[in-house]
Formats: C-alpha cells, structure tokens, sequence
C-alpha cells in the first residue's frame, strides 16, 4: 500500500501528506452529508411523482375517451381538419432551480384551458364533443407537464446521488487508505533514521570519550 | 426561457395534444423516419418537452435509450400511454431506486 | 494531485448555488419577482406560497427579521443525520413547523429535515459548513 504512493521520507513530504489526508477526510464527511441530503431529496420527489402520476393518467384517458367520443360523433377527417385551425403555440417556461451543485429544470405555463373561441378552430363546422375533448386534453397536458417536472427532478438527483456514492467510496477505500499507508511508512522510516542516528552519535561520542 | 411543445406517437395522441396546443407532432410509421424527427425534435433549440408514448418508444428501444443517455438538459422527454394505456412493466424509476438505494421502495399513501 | 483537485472541486460545487446576500421577509413580501442573486451568477426564486406560510407563523414584527433563504446547516462536526438551524427567528419559524420549542439555534435530525424541506423547498436551502 504505501509503495502506490511514492514519497521520500522527509520532514516536508510528512506535512504534505498530512495536509492530503486531512482534504480527503474532510471531502470524505461532507461528501457523506451531501449524500444523505440527496436521498432526503430524492425520496421527495419519488413521492411526489407517485401522487403526480395517478393524477395525470387517469386525466390522460378520460381525454382519450372524449376524443374517440369526438371521432365518433364528428368523424376522424373532420375531427383531424378542426386540429389544423387550433392554434398550437402552446409556451412553457423553463428555468433552473440548483441543488447541491445540480441543475433541476423547473417548468411553469401561462394559460392552458382556452374556451371554445380562444382555440382558433370555427366553431359552426364542429361540435361541442370536439371542445370537450379538447379542454380534456388540456387539463392532461397541464398535469403531464407537472410530472415531466418532477420526473425530470428525481433522475437528475438520483444521477447524483450515484456519483456522490462513488466519489465518496473512492475516498473512504482507496485515497484515504493510501494516505494513512504512505503516512505510516514515512513515519515508521523517520523513527528508524533518528534511531540510527541516535546510536551513531553515541558511538561518536564514546570514541570521543575514549581519546580523551 | 419559452419553450413549445411536441408529441410523438399515435394518431389519436397527436391528435388530442395537438388540440391542446402542442405545437409539434409526428405520427409514428416507419422506425427510421421517427427516429429522424425524434432526433430533429431533440436538437431543436424551440422545444422544450417531448411527448413519446411508451409503445413508440419500447419499438425504437435501444436507439432511444441511446439518445436519452446522450441528450442534452433540454428537452425534457415524457413517456405516456397511448389510448390503450398501455406502460411497460418494467418501470425505469424503480430500477433507477433500486440501483440508488439498493432496495425497492413503495411509497405508503399519506394524508397529506 | 489530480485527486485532490477533485476534492476541492467538488467542495466548491457544494455551496455555489448559495445566494450571494438574503432578503428579509418583509422584503420578499413586497417583491413582485421575490428573489435573491446567487453566488454563481443566477437568481434563485421564491414561491409565494412559502412566503405567505412564514408570514402566517411569525408576528409581523418578526418578518423584518427572518432572513430568506433559511439555511440548514449540514457540518459534519455535528455528526450524521444532524443538522442545524441558526438564527433566533430563523429558528424560531423552523421550530414551529416541527412542532417543537427553540431557543436561538435548532439542532434537528434527518426526519425533521426531510419535513422542512418539504414544506419549503425555495425558502430553505443547505449549506454545507467545515
């Protein structure tokens, strides 16, 4: 382990790595607290997008039932030929909201539920069936963007969260054991210099106390 | 920053949506000629949130899968069901929450 | 080296979210576009609801005082799964929430912070100390 660190065994590379291991632990424990913070997060936004989800679904085929309720009572072509007049400039906003380092997109509309005469489509050449399965529709869309909100949310922490985990493991068993093993080695070698140097100094000095 | 809307898969979902106000769509047919305007659609600096539904998607499955993994933030993909409500069984949360957290979750209703 | 360039890289990301100054609640109140400039450049919103909740548990002497964003403090001198709140007002709303009595700063656990952070997720942010 320590020979994967190749240090001289001196005073300054003692400090050097002293300074190293305390980074690394220090990276290590907060990295551990933003882990666990990012679970707290993560298991919100699950919970949030269960709620989300039903909502939404369910939305989703009662619009599919007022459209093929639509397509019976108007017709498939004349239905279709009504959606080219719609006017289709629906707008989202779409901004960032950062947590811990990490961009979650945050989505927000303006008015989704037209009316019959705000939609664009002529209203004497189609039925109320076809402002029914529209305003269905737009009700499903208001909730299906919501969940691709949070859905977006919860994978972009859940991506973080993996790479949290794997940063702060590649510390906890690799840098920061390398470090200790390296420190143990320069200190352990340290000790053996000083004892040799210890012994040779009183030879010295009893040679020097034998000429006397 | 605004964004619009596009949809891909089905008659009647691109229909419904359109409706609504989803400014983009494309009926799905041929896998290549989907796969062009997926690409097209996630390229586009004007949309920002894409409709597919999960039978259109589980037909261009790796292809897809390609590009959800390489696609930029925006935009944001959705995956619904078409008007048979058809969703695949395996659910990409829970396999995302049992590789996070290493065990399978379910989410007791609460009263909030 | 490239190792701890990492590290200190990523200590670094932990708190460049953070707003660069906080805003009174009082101020964010009158705000039509209630938000704080964030240190990497951006701003950070509030949701009014969130504005309103505060107002509605503090008296309205205390809302000159609350500073937004309230930050729970994550440090790991505190230990894992401990967090705190500090400030007296900051803590005093905090407290409230959770039900609990509070006395200048909060010392609060992993299931309190969850339950925060549900109630206000622009208001409250983390702050990661060492």
């Amino acid at each position: 382990m320590a020979t994967a660190l190749a240090v001289s065994p001196n005073r300054t590379e003692l400090m050097k790595l002293r300074k190293r291991l305390g980074l690394a632990q220090r990276g290590h424990d907060l990295l551990k607290e933003k882990m666990d913070a990012l679970v707290i997060e993560f298991f919100e936004a699950f919970r949030k997008i269960q709620a989300s989800r039903t909502k939404a679904l369910e939305q989703l085929s009662t619009a599919h039932r007022a459209l093929s309720n639509c397509f019976a009572v108007m017709g498939t072509l004349e239905t279709v030929q009504a959606t080219r007049e719609t006017k289709r400039e629906l707008q989202i906003e779409i901004s960032s909201r950062y947590l811990m380092g990490i961009s979650i997109p945050a989505v927000e509309f303006g008015e989704v539920q037209r009316n019959a005469l705000t939609r664009g489509y002529s209203l004497h050449m189609t039925s109320s069936v076809l402002d029914e399965a529209a305003r269905e529709f737009e009700r499903a869309l208001g909730l299906l963007v919501e969940l691709a909100e949070t859905e977006a949310a919860a994978f972009a922490i859940a991506r973080e969260l993996e790479k949290t985990k794997r940063r702060v493991n590649a510390l906890e068993y690799i840098l920061i054991p390398r470090l200790k093993g390296a420190l143990k080695f320069i200190m352990m070698r340290l000790d053996e210099m000083e004892r040799e140097n210890f012994t040779r100094l009183k030879r010295i000095k009893a040679i020097i106390e034998e000429h006397r | 920053m605004s964004f619009k809307i596009a949809v891909i898969g089905d008659k009647d979902t691109t229909t419904g949506m359109a409706l609504a106000g989803a400014t983009y769509a494309h009926v799905h047919a041929a896998k290549d000629e989907t796969l062009a305007k997926l690409n097209e659609f996630l390229t586009s600096d004007e949309i920002g949130l894409i409709f597919v539904t999960h039978r259109v998607a589980e037909e261009l499955v790796f292809e897809f899968r390609q590009m959800m993994r390489t696609k930029r933030l925006l935009p944001l993909v959705l995956r619904i069901p078409d008007k048979t409500g058809y969703v695949p069984k395996v659910d990409e949360l829970q396999e995302t929450i049992k590789r996070t957290v290493g065990a399978e979750i379910v989410v007791k209703k609460d009263g909030e | 080296m490239n190792a701890d360039r990492l590290i200190k890289f990523e200590l670094a990301r932990l708190n460049a979210h953070l707003p660069e100054r906080r805003i009174s609640l009082k101020e964010a109140l009158s705000l039509t576009k209630p938000q704080v400039p964030t240190r990497d450049g951006s701003v950070h919103s509030f949701k009014r609801k969130e504005l309103e909740l505060l107002a509605k548990l503090l008296p309205e002497a205390d809302w000159e005082k609350l500073q937004l964003p309230i930050f729970i403090a994550l440090e790991p001198k505190l230990g894992r799964g401990a967090a705190r709140v500090s400030g007296e007002v900051e803590a005093k709303v905090a407290a409230k929430l959770l039900g609990k009595e509070a006395t200048g700063e909060l010392l609060i656990y992993r299931p309190e912070v969850a339950l925060l952070r549900r109630k206000l997720p622009t208001t409250i942010q983390y702050l990661f100390l060492w």
